[in-house]
């Protein structure tokens, strides 16, 4: 028996119970408390109606560095991180969406510099948005982007440029991240974003 | 050597002595012998109790086997919570009675403020004891999180001691000295009953902060103790937290009161007993509601504000894995508004006879209204289906009752079912009277004037609301709304209560009436109340996912996931009996010295007579007439 329909079981039960109470007991408090409890059990089997879905920790994924042979190896484990560990797609779409609550980002690696997506992404406050959408002059607006490279997401390195790997392939663009650039970030600790673009990048 | 270890070793040290002194006394050239025969065999204990001390230091987590850790925290810390909230609403509660009862010499107000006042010793201490016990489990089972909580808040745990003595002073004064304080030493009484609030609304504040920086931390590392405590304390949601728990508090407090006059009328043995019950009823339903009108306002701020502060987090509330848990939030604050609106029409259908007549259309409409705004309410965005019926529907979203879904349209029912709840409060108010003053036709006018234009404006600012961006819906249409609903209520309030000091009562309103239902509707109005505050707990709780402290202490033990809904609500369920019980026998404890000191009925005073002129002391409330 799975534990929704245990629960359900001892739901009923207990509504049972308490209509059991109203119909047989004359005693005042008895009866509210045989009240209390069939509503208590409702509500229960309600919240045991509606879809059941437990919240569970991510798994830790870490960079396999060792399947990484290819630009495009690096572009689909960012598209993996992109629609997990990244969180990214639980605001931003990519194409048109009215669910998405913050700017589209089809097209994107054809439009942005790397170095500038890396930037965005680990320092979202370092460009002022103008928020034009309101009457009068355009308004500063801080940002919401959070830092991508920071608790609670804290994507690596590798993890950023395999996400900007994948945006700008998915925008029709070459990658112009090099693969063996991304594999040498563990041993030199910091590497450049630029040094990682291939020359001719936007 | 550490602290800790030179002490194992000191401890060990004396054993060492101690079992010396039991060996017989041998010769000087067999000592060497023995030394080495105790330093084997102690040097072992030596180590193990040096490893034993490194361990204790590196254990994150304990469990309790076949419980669970965290079951067990949950229900000791829900009943902490909901006896806390409990101790903190009934002195406001009582409070507010005793002002009322001082300022209109209505006796039965003074004795109803006393009645509560006096469960809050015993509330008071089961109300600790699970604090002590909640704290116990936490410091044994989370230890590394409470290292952590402590080393961040030790300032502020200083500062809620000092509280916890400054309230308990008080509430003793204030208990013991109620009948030695009347007369020209009320005020005095009255202002100890203030003191009592403003020390329980720190008490309550102070843990808020503890609370709250799990969910939105700051964490500075520099400065002294203070500051970082300061800091960690003054995070964004604190004071949204703050108000809607202060809030909440009087609600529960209102509602709880309710549910006792309503068992206790259901219990009643003689008229009397029910007319007294009858009308208490009425008190606890009016402050009850008096407190739920502006708490979704207060809802809705802290959800503003936890949008603010990460988006992610905002997100995982409402549109996440907790999306669902808004739709049974909805259902269950519809009944509440419902039971809380049929206690009201009970009123003045049972209280003040032939008035049922002049209301049946009216509370009509106002039904309708509510049922509508109810399932519009409780339509989730996205339908539970089957693939072929999410086929039929082009998606998860139904082609027609998708529309309901949305913020929009929830946050217009949502000040609509306000709306009518506060006019049925001022239905009832204005019920069995005639108003006398020259002005009074105008003022009726321009009130249903307003009342209509709030209406439109609240259902035209929703509708709109579809065809605008989210961020101008969110920071102005719906503040608008809100602003438009709280006008009608600070206008007419007011108004009402000018024209009802002239008015002359033309039916007397008779207590002691109400059919049985009306005390089963107090009962489901608090089991309501309590229902929400465990599921909004677990909402809280449930929104910092997998993180003790949001991104920055992550949750590693086994129990770092959020469960379902329905087992949550299995738990829920469990909490809110355990704490209906717990406040039934502190009702009964508190209450059984009352029964061996009954007086006779030829000895008892005459009930307190309101002076010629003074209008009742609560909206809708009546002069106590004897039966």
């Amino acid at each position: 028996m799975s534990e929704v329909a245990l629960l359900q079981l001892i739901g009923l039960i207990v509504v049972g119970i308490g209509i059991c109470i109203l119909l047989f007991i004359k005693g005042k408090f008895l009866r509210v408390v045989g009240f209390v409890v069939i509503v208590l059990g409702t509500f229960t089997l309600i919240a045991l109606g509606v879809p059941q879905m437990p919240s569970l920790p991510p798994a830790i994924e870490t960079f396999d560095i060792a399947e990484v042979k290819t630009p495009d190896d690096l572009a689909a484990i960012g598209q993996k991180i992109f629609f997990s560990k990244g969180q990214c797609a639980l605001c931003h779409s990519i194409g048109p969406s009215e669910a998405a609550r913050c700017p589209d980002l089809k097209g994107i690696g054809a439009k942005l510099a790397p170095e500038f997506i890396y930037e965005s992404l680990t320092e979202p406050q370092a460009y002022i948005y103008l928020d034009f959408r309101h009457e009068g002059l355009p308004k500063e607006y801080p940002a919401r982007m959070p830092y991508i490279h920071k608790n609670p997401i804290a994507l690596s390195q590798q993890e950023i440029y395999s996400v900007i790997s994948f945006l700008q392939k998915m925008s029709g663009e070459p990658i112009s991240i090099k693969v063996e650039d991304v594999m040498n970030i563990g041993k030199d600790n910091e590497v450049e974003v630029a040094s990682l673009a291939a020359e001719g990048a936007h | 050597m550490n602290r800790f270890n030179e002490g194992s070793h000191m401890k060990n040290h004396g054993i060492i002595e101690k079992l010396k002194s039991r060996v017989p006394t041998v010769k000087p050239s067999s000592l060497f012998g023995w030394s080495v025969f105790w330093a084997l065999v102690l040097l072992p204990a030596v180590a193990w109790a040096q490893d034993a001390v490194t361990q204790a230091m590196s254990v994150e987590y304990r469990d309790i086997p076949g419980l669970g850790s965290r079951n067990v925290v949950w229900v000791v810390a829900q009943q902490h919570l909901l006896l806390a909230g409990f101790v903190l609403g009934v002195p406001i509660f009582a409070w507010v009675c005793e002002i009322v009862g001082w300022k209109t010499k209505e006796a039965r107000y003074d004795t109803l403020a006393k009645e509560f006042t006096k469960l809050l010793t015993s509330a008071y201490a089961t109300t600790a004891l699970f604090g002590g016990i909640l704290l116990f489990l936490l410091i044994g089972l989370y230890p590394k999180l409470m290292a952590y909580l402590s080393d961040i808040f030790f300032p502020s745990f200083i500062v809620y001691c000092i509280l916890f003595l400054l309230e308990t002073v008080t509430l003793y004064l204030y208990w013991y000295g109620w009948d030695a304080m009347q007369g020209s030493r009320k005020t005095f009484h009255l202002f100890l009953g203030f003191l009592l609030n403003v020390f329980a609304l720190f008490i309550m504040i102070v843990p808020n902060a503890w609370a709250t920086f799990q969910a939105s931390p700051v964490v500075v590392a520099e400065g002294t103790a203070i500051d970082r405590a300061w800091a960690a304390t003054w995070n964004p949601t604190w004071w949204p937290v703050n108000i809607h728990r202060l809030i909440a508090n009087v609600v529960l407090g209102g509602f709880i009161c309710g549910a006792y006059a309503g068992i206790r009328y259901l219990l009643a043995a003689s008229q009397e007993e029910r007319e007294h019950y009858d009308w208490m009823g009425y008190v606890g339903n009016f402050i009850g509601v008096f407190g739920m009108l502006p708490l979704p306002f207060a809802g809705y701020w802290l959800m503003r504000e936890i949008y603010q502060y990460n988006q992610q987090m905002g997100i995982t509330l409402m549109g996440g894995f907790l999306a669902w848990l808004f739709i049974l939030q909805a259902m269950l604050i519809g009944v509440l508004f419902l039971g809380a609106n049929y206690y009201f029409w009970m009123g003045i259908t049972y209280r003040i006879p032939g008035s049922e007549r002049t209301y049946r259309r009216p509370i009509l409409a106002m039904l309708i209204v509510l049922m509508v705004c109810l399932g519009v309410w409780m339509t989730p965005h996205s339908l539970v289906a089957s693939l072929e019926e999410a086929r039929k529907m082009g998606g998860t979203h139904h082609p027609l009752l998708g529309v309901f879904g949305v913020m929009s349209a929830k946050m217009t029912v949502a000040n609509l079912m306000i709306l009518v709840t506060f006019m049925s409060f001022i239905m009832y108010w204005r019920a069995g009277k005639q108003e006398t003053a020259g002005w009074a036709k105008i003022a009726k006018a321009v009130m249903g004037a307003l009342l209509v234009l709030a209406g439109i404006a609240v259902i035209v600012l929703g509708v709109w609301g579809y065809f605008v961006p989210a961020i101008i819906r969110i920071n102005y249409f719906s503040v608008a709304q809100v602003l438009i609903v709280l006008f009608v209520m600070v206008t007419f309030t007011p108004l009402t209560a000018v024209l009802m000091r002239s008015a002359k009562t033309t039916t007397e309103m008779v207590w002691g009436q109400m059919p049985i239902r009306a005390g089963y509707s107090l009962v489901s109005n608090a089991v309501m109340v309590i229902l929400l505050m465990s599921l909004m707990g677990y909402a809280r709780s449930s929104s910092r996912v997998h993180w003790h402290v949001y991104g920055v202490m992550r949750d590693t033990s086994e129990y770092a996931y959020s469960p379902a809904l329905g087992y949550a609500a299995a738990f829920m369920s469990l909490n809110t009996f355990v704490f209906c019980l717990l406040v039934a026998f502190i009702f009964w404890v508190a209450t059984m010295g009352d029964k061996g000191k009954k007086i006779p009925e030829q000895d008892q005073p005459e009930p307190a007579k309101i002076p010629a002129g003074v209008t009742p002391a609560m909206a809708g409330g009546s002069p106590r007439e004897k039966a």
